[in-house]
C-alpha cells in the first residue's frame, strides 16, 4: 500500500490517527495492539503508523517479535506541566493555610 | 510519569476549625482562591484565579462535590482548561483529615489526571512551535527531495 507524504496538519486531521496518538500519549504500544482497537485492517492500520512515522510524531522500534511505537514526546509534555504546576500550587496555598492558622492563634 | 499530588501537613488546630477553612467560601478565598463552593453534595463550582497562558489555563477551576463526610473527608472534581469552558485537564482533589497530637494532619492528594480532550492538547503543542517546527522539516526535506528529484 503506497504511503502518502503528509504534512502535520494533515497528520493529525484523521481522528484514527488522533486517537493513535492519544493511546500513545499514556504509553508505548506494539502495532499489533494498537492494531486490536480499531476497526480496520491491519495493513491500514500500518499505513497510519507510517504516515505519523514519516511526520515525525512517532518513533518505531523492534522488541522481539513485536513492533513498538513510541510517542515523540517533546510537544505532548502538557499534562506533566499541568502536574507540576499543581503539586508547587497546592505546596504554596497548604502554606498560606498555615499561616492564616497561626496568625489566628496569635490573635486570640 | 508521576500522576499523583501528594502533600500532607501538620496543624496545630482541631478538625472543627481546618474543616471551616476548607468548607466555607469565604475562609477558602483566605488561602485558597476566591470561589463559590457550598457544603453540598453534587454542588458545581468554581475557583477563579488569573490566567496563566503559558499553561493555556484561563484560571478558571470547574469542580463538582463529590464526597463529604464531616470532618473527615472531601473530595471534589478538579478541572481546567484553555478558556471558553474547554476542558483539557480533568482530575480530582481529595481531602482527608485526621485528628492527632491537639491538632490536624490533613492529607491533601490531586489525582486521577488525564487528558480530557487530546485534540485540544494537540493544537496546544502546535500553538507552542513543536509541530510548526515539525511542518518546517517536512517542508525543507520535501523541497529538497524535489530538488534532488529535478536534478
Amino acid at each position: 500500500m503506497p504511503v502518502p507524504e503528509l504534512d502535520v496538519f494533515q497528520v493529525i486531521a484523521d481522528p484514527s490517527r488522533r486517537e493513535m496518538l492519544r493511546m500513545l500519549s499514556e504509553k508505548s504500544l506494539p502495532i499489533n495492539s494498537l492494531a486490536e482497537h480499531f476497526d480496520m485492517s491491519r495493513p491500514a492500520v500500518s499505513k497510519h503508523v507510517k504516515i505519523m512515522y514519516n511526520a515525525g510524531f512517532i518513533s518505531i522500534e523492534d522488541i522481539g517479535r513485536e513492533r513498538y511505537c513510541t510517542l515523540k514526546k517533546d510537544g505532548f509534555d502538557e499534562l506533566q506541566k499541568w502536574i507540576s504546576f499543581f503539586d508547587n500550587f497546592w505546596k504554596t496555598k497548604l502554606k498560606n493555610l498555615e499561616t492564616l492558622l497561626n496568625n489566628k492563634i496569635k490573635k486570640s | 510519569m508521576e500522576r499523583s499530588i501528594n502533600h500532607s501537613v501538620f496543624y496545630p488546630h482541631p478538625p472543627e476549625v481546618v474543616w471551616d477553612y476548607l468548607t466555607k467560601a469565604e475562609l477558602m478565598e483566605q488561602w485558597l482562591m476566591k470561589n463559590n463552593f457550598e457544603l453540598k453534595l453534587g454542588h458545581d463550582f468554581q475557583f477563579n484565579t488569573g490566567p496563566i497562558p503559558s499553561l493555556h489555563f484561563d484560571g478558571i477551576v470547574y469542580c463538582k462535590v463529590l464526597e463529604i463526610e464531616p470532618l473527615k473527608k472531601l473530595t471534589y472534581s478538579w478541572k481546567c482548561g484553555p478558556g471558553k469552558g474547554k476542558i483539557t485537564i480533568d482530575s480530582i482533589v481529595y481531602w482527608t483529615l485526621q485528628a492527632k497530637d491537639n491538632g490536624t494532619e490533613v492529607l491533601l492528594e490531586n489525582s486521577g489526571f488525564k487528558e480530557a480532550d487530546f485534540n485540544v492538547v494537540i493544537f496546544n503543542a502546535m500553538d507552542q512551535g513543536w509541530l510548526a517546527n515539525m511542518n518546517k522539516i517536512s517542508k525543507i526535506l520535501n523541497e529538497t527531495k524535489d530538488a534532488s528529484t529535478r536534478a
